[in-house]
């Protein structure tokens, strides 16, 4: 994550400024987060509520660490504590359908379980949630407050906003509408989902008071004083109660079924036979044990057959495809099969997600989150230099970017996917062969292995950058 | 900006509230909960009246929901 210096020699997070309870810094590399004395009564109440316990038991809390490390601004400084790292930091906008909606459902269940001990989410954020060993996480320990008694949920906005909107949506409009949470920093403008969604919509209950009649009445009373709206008004626990309730079970009825798209079979279709599939995965595991990666990201990896390669190996895997139902599939079966040390993400090489939010520096780009240890480029490279046009030299400068080795897939014109690349199109690629290839990866890469796959027309590289 | 908020919503007494509440969002907030409300009220009353009869009221639900497709 980008770091401004602070007076000290601790760097800053550049995405902790918003809340003044406390902010994230780092130290000799490892993270901390520094509690602020303002916010010391939530914190204790927090602790001492039994709150942090049966959250972090529960698994919906990232679990932290009280710890001496100087504070990074002292007149300020409460407490100094140590969450446990996540391992990638991910947003919205790269998360399937499913990975968001379950972060919906865990952002509600901890305001539930909040509620009964007298705490509340003071944001809801979805850029707060992040996928810990497969799962959704609260990841700001300092999210919550003491219940004030008869105010209502300040968040309520913002889960409309960050989780219901784009949820209704992927669900009910288009799945790629998800991407609406790149453009709107702080969440989809509910008056724009309203919009968009079909009259129908207004039928259910939850979607009718939550959205439509929200984004109405933010518009109506736009610039209201809310003091005289609070006059002669109090919210009962037992109403902020329903409220959350009606949200969850509104947010649970919002699905999506992955549909077959041109790689949602992809694995049955391709011209590999059965033994070049097994040589593939043997050649893999091979190399995975020779290089020893402690992080290894899949591009292109459809639903994950070869990111499991790594993932079962203890490694953990970035598991990213373009697909939206090929990235659900692979996160179900996450799911399923409580796999945790894989990642599936929704990422489109060709225009992956950029830096955003203040300064450009709140949500990091896909690729200053790396370098990974190891990349794979697997029947990748013909959608990057043929369907996107991006020259074989550039292709192999953005690889050596992303990580020190790279197992890459060469696909020739022979092949009988690229073939069908050109059915519609003229071959403009005279450079885009085996030799060219490796011209333009030699000018950034060693070629440690270059195996043919048999019964294909493929070559498979293990691929070392420059020292 | 976020002193701003502060002073704006400084009403509600609680100096950390550094979210935009929003006027409109806060006023069907407060409908919507008092109309679901009395549905919660209503469901804690009737497994008062279950448990005095020996049932035992449904454990929380999960955390989350498996099913994300229809």
């Amino acid at each position: 994550m980008p770091k401004t210096k602070a007076q000290t020699d601790n760097d800053i997070l550049s995405a902790s400024f918003r809340d003044p309870s406390g902010f994230l810094f780092s130290h000799n590399g490892v993270l901390y987060r520094q509690v602020n004395h303002s916010y010391s009564e939530h914190y204790n109440k927090l602790i001492d509520s039994g709150l942090y316990d049966e959250l972090v038991t529960a698994g919906l809390l990232i679990p932290h660490q009280e710890v001496r490390q100087a504070p990074a601004e002292e007149n300020t400084a409460f407490k100094v504590i140590q969450p446990e790292m996540v391992p990638f930091i991910s947003y919205p906008y790269e998360w399937s359908f499913g990975q968001y909606k379950h972060a919906a459902l865990a952002t509600l269940s901890i305001q539930l379980r909040a509620l009964k001990r007298g705490m509340s989410l003071k944001d809801a954020s979805a850029y707060n949630i992040q996928f810990v060993r497969g799962k959704p996480v609260l990841i700001d320990t300092l999210s919550f407050e003491v219940v004030k008694k008869g105010l209502p949920w300040v968040a309520y906005k913002q889960f409309c906003q960050h989780f219901l909107a784009p949820l209704a949506l992927m669900a009910l409009k288009d799945v790629r509408l998800g991407q609406l949470m790149r453009v709107h920093i702080d969440g989809v403008p509910l008056d724009l989902a309203s919009k968009l969604l079909s009259f129908s919509t207004r039928l259910n209950f939850g979607l009718l008071t939550h959205l439509h009649i929200h984004a109405g009445a933010q518009k109506r009373y736009a610039d209201a004083d809310i003091k005289k709206i609070k006059q002669g008004r109090s919210m009962r626990v037992q109403a902020m109660q329903g409220l959350i309730e009606n949200l969850r079970s509104t947010v649970k009825k919002l699905n999506w079924k992955p549909g077959g798209t041109e790689w949602g079979n992809y694995y049955d279709i391709t011209n590999y036979s059965e033994k070049a599939f097994k040589q593939k995965k043997d050649l893999i595991s091979e190399w995975i044990a020779r290089v020893q990666p402690s992080v290894v990201w899949d591009l292109g990896a459809n639903n994950g057959e070869f990111s499991r390669i790594p993932s079962q190996a203890g490694i953990f895997t970035i598991s990213s495809d373009i697909d939206p139902s090929a990235v659900e599939y692979n996160y179900r079966r996450v799911r399923k099969d409580k796999e945790k040390n894989l990642l599936p993400l929704l990422i489109d090489l060709t225009n992956s997600s950029p830096g955003l939010g203040w300064a450009n520096t709140e949500r990091e780009s896909f690729i200053n989150r790396g370098p990974a240890d190891m990349v794979f480029a697997l029947a990748l490279i013909h959608h990057l230099a043929i369907t996107n046009n991006v020259p074989l030299l550039k292709l192999a400068e953005y690889f050596a970017s992303l990580g020190k080795w790279l197992v890459i897939e060469f696909v020739p014109k022979s092949d009988s996917q690229v073939k069908k690349l050109f059915r519609s199109r003229e071959d403009i690629f005279e450079h885009y062969t085996k030799n060219g290839f490796e011209y333009a990866f030699g000018k950034h890469f060693n070629i440690r292995e270059s195996i043919p796959i048999i019964e294909s027309e493929r070559t498979l590289y293990l691929l070392q950058e420059h020292e | 900006m976020i002193l701003l908020i502060n002073t704006l919503i400084s009403g509600f007494g609680d100096n950390l509230v550094y979210l935009d509440p929003g006027s409109g969002s806060f006023l069907i907030q407060l409908l919507i909960a008092a109309l679901l409300g009395i549905g919660v009220a209503m469901r804690a009353s009737w497994s008062k009246i279950k448990g005095l009869f020996g049932f035992k009221p449904k454990a929380d639900e999960d955390a989350e929901d498996e099913s994300t497709d229809g």
